[in-house]
C-alpha cells in the first residue's frame, strides 16, 4: 500500500512525463499550458485526469488525449488511464505557467 | 467530450485537391499576368483582364478557401461537413469550371463559351453553398463568427448569380443598364460579400488561437457584422432597383465603419496575444490586416476623384481591385496556407503517432526560410505592380509580374514539400 506522500510524488511523476505531449501549433507542452486540471492515481493501476483544450472547437482534441494516453502507457503499459474533458473552468491565458510563458516568448 | 475532436475533420483526400488546384492556379495567374502586361494599365473591361480577375479570385483563392473552408467548419460551426462526396464531386466540376470560364474570357468568346462556363462555374458554386448552409444547419455553435461565414456563403451565391446573369447576357441582352454597371455589383458583392465577410469569420476564430489570445470583444465584431451588411445590402439595392444618386458614399461609410471595428478586434487581439513570436503565416496575416487600408482609402479618392484624369480615374479603379485582391486576399491566404496545411498533413501523417515516437512540429514540414523569401519578394510584386500602374509604367509591371511568378514558385515548392510529405522511418 502506497502512503499518500508517495501517491503524491508519483503524480508528479506523471505530470513531468506529460511535459512530453505537445501542442503542436503552440509547440507548448500541455502541462506548462495549463490544460490539465486535474490528475489522480489511485496507488494501484489507474490514473484519472482531467484536462480542457484552449478552446472548445480544438482540433488537436483527440491527438492530445492519445498523446496523454499514449505517453502514459508506453512508460506504465500496464496502466489504465481515464481522461475526462472539461470546460469548467473555462481555459484561458492565466493558466499558462511561467515556462510556459517563456517558451511562448513572454 | 463537448468539445469538437478532430474526428469532426474531412478526409485529407477532400482537402488537398483545393491547395494543389489552387497554388498551380497562383503560377498560371502569374503566367497570364505576364503574357497580357500591358492590358494591365487599360480599361479593367477587357477580356484578358477578366480572365485574368477570374482566375485570381477563382481558380486561386476561392479554390484554397474550399479546401480550408472544409477543414475549418468543424472549428468553425463545431460540426462535421455535411457531405465529404459533395466537397470531391464541387471540387472537379468548380476545377472545370474555372478553367473553361478563364479560357472563354482569355479568348474572348462572349456569346459562343462563356454563358456555358458560367453555367458551369454558377452550378459548382451552388453546391458548395449548398454543403455549407446544410452543414451550418446541424451547427452547434451560432455565434457572430460562424454567421460571418454563412452570410458570406450566401454573398457568394448572390454574386455568382449576377456573373452568370452578366455572361447570359453577351448572348440574350436582356439588361437596360450597361454591363459595366452590373461588373461594379457583381466585383463588389464577390470582393466584399464573399471574402471579406468569409476573412473576417474564419479569421475572427483563428487569429485569437494562433496568437493564443482570449477575452477578446465579441460586440466589435457584431457591430462589423450588421454595418458591413448593411451597407453592402443598401448599395446592391440601390444600383440593382433604386438608382438613387450619390448616395454611395453612406454606405460605403457603413461598411468601412464595419472594417474598423474588425481591425480593432484583431489589433484587441494582438495585444493580448501571449505568444509574442508571430510565425510566417501570422506575419503574413498581419500585413493582410494591415493592408485591408488600402483599398478602402482608394475606394475614397475614386469616389470623390472629381476632377481626376478619366485614364488615372481607371487606372486608381485597377489598383483598388489589385490592392484587395492581391493586398488583402492573397497575402492572408498566401499566409494561411502555412498554418492550415502543414497542420492537416501532421494530423494525416502523424496523428496516430503522438506519444508513440517522436514526432516533428508542423512547421517543419515546409521550409520556413523558402516561406520567408516568399514574403519578401511579395510585398516587392505588390510595390511594383502599384507604381506600374499609378505611373503607367509598363516596365515596372513587368517586373511586378516576374516577381508574382517567383513567388507562385516559392510557394508551389512549399506546398508541395508538404503534399509529398513522408513519414520518416525512425520518426
Amino acid at each position: 500500500m502506497m502512503t499518500n506522500e508517495e501517491i503524491t510524488n508519483f503524480e508528479l511523476e506523471v505530470l513531468e512525463l506529460l511535459k512530453n505531449v505537445m501542442d503542436p501549433e503552440i509547440e507548448v507542452n500541455i502541462v506548462d499550458l495549463g490544460l490539465i486540471y486535474e490528475l489522480k492515481y489511485d496507488g494501484d493501476k489507474t490514473i484519472d485526469i482531467d484536462l480542457t483544450f484552449s478552446t472548445p472547437s480544438c482540433p488537436l482534441g483527440d491527438t492530445i488525449i492519445s498523446g496523454v494516453k499514449e505517453t502514459i502507457k508506453k512508460k506504465y503499459p500496464d496502466f489504465t488511464t481515464n481522461v475526462e474533458v472539461v470546460f469548467d473552468p473555462p481555459w484561458n491565458t492565466e493558466m499558462v505557467s511561467e515556462d510556459g510563458r517563456r517558451m511562448l516568448g513572454m | 467530450m463537448n468539445g469538437l475532436n478532430s474526428n469532426n475533420a474531412p478526409h485529407p483526400s477532400v482537402i488537398k485537391p483545393h491547395f494543389i488546384f489552387g497554388s498551380v492556379a497562383l503560377l498560371v495567374l502569374s503566367v497570364m499576368i505576364i503574357l497580357a502586361d500591358t492590358t494591365i494599365l487599360g480599361p479593367y473591361f477587357d477580356s484578358k483582364m477578366l480572365a485574368i480577375t477570374h482566375m485570381a479570385v477563382l481558380g486561386w483563392a476561392t479554390m484554397i478557401v474550399f479546401g480550408a473552408l472544409y477543414q475549418l467548419i468543424p472549428v468553425v460551426f463545431e460540426t462535421s461537413l455535411f457531405s465529404e462526396k459533395l466537397a470531391k464531386f464541387t471540387f472537379w466540376l468548380a476545377g472545370f469550371g474555372v478553367l473553361f470560364l478563364t479560357y472563354a474570357f482569355w479568348i474572348a468568346d462572349y456569346t459562343g463559351l462563356l454563358p456555358y462556363a458560367a453555367l458551369v462555374m454558377f452550378i459548382s458554386l451552388l453546391l458548395f453553398v449548398v454543403n455549407v448552409i446544410l452543414s451550418y444547419k446541424d451547427s452547434k455553435l451560432k455565434n457572430v463568427s460562424s454567421r460571418f461565414v454563412i452570410t458570406a456563403v450566401v454573398w457568394l451565391s448572390v454574386t455568382e448569380l449576377i456573373g452568370t446573369l452578366i455572361a447570359f447576357n453577351f448572348k440574350y441582352g436582356y439588361f437596360t443598364a450597361a454591363h459595366l454597371h452590373y461588373l461594379k455589383i457583381h466585383a463588389n458583392i464577390g470582393l466584399i460579400g464573399w471574402f471579406l465577410m468569409l476573412i473576417i469569420g474564419v479569421g475572427s476564430v483563428l487569429m485569437p488561437m494562433f496568437m493564443v489570445s482570449h477575452q477578446l470583444d465579441d460586440k466589435k465584431l457584431e457591430r462589423s457584422y450588421y454595418l458591413i451588411n448593411l451597407g453592402l445590402l443598401a448599395m446592391a439595392v440601390n444600383w440593382l432597383f433604386v438608382h438613387i444618386e450619390n448616395i454611395t458614399p453612406i454606405f460605403w461609410l457603413l461598411i468601412v465603419t464595419g472594417i474598423y471595428f474588425f481591425i480593432s478586434f484583431v489589433y484587441d487581439s494582438y495585444k493580448k496575444r501571449i505568444r509574442k513570436v508571430l510565425d510566417i503565416g501570422m506575419r503574413h496575416t498581419m500585413i493582410s490586416v494591415l493592408s485591408i487600408s488600402l483599398p478602402v482609402v482608394i475606394s475614397l479618392i475614386v469616389m470623390f476623384g472629381v476632377g481626376m484624369d478619366s485614364m488615372l480615374l481607371l487606372r486608381t479603379t485597377t489598383i483598388y481591385g489589385f490592392t484587395i485582391i492581391f493586398g488583402f486576399i492573397t497575402t492572408i491566404i498566401l499566409g494561411q496556407t502555412y498554418k492550415t496545411l502543414p497542420f492537416i498533413i501532421w494530423l494525416e501523417k502523424y496523428q496516430a503517432l503522438v506519444g508513440k515516437t517522436k514526432t516533428p512540429m508542423p512547421r517543419e514540414l515546409y521550409s520556413e526560410k523558402l516561406a520567408d523569401i516568399q514574403l519578401l519578394i511579395y510585398l516587392f510584386f505588390i510595390i511594383f505592380m502599384i507604381m506600374g500602374i499609378l505611373l503607367d509604367q509598363i516596365w515596372l509591371v513587368r517586373i511586378g509580374s516576374y516577381l508574382l511568378m517567383a513567388v507562385a514558385i516559392v510557394y508551389n515548392i512549399n506546398v508541395f514539400k508538404m503534399i509529398f510529405h513522408q513519414v520518416k522511418k525512425k520518426e
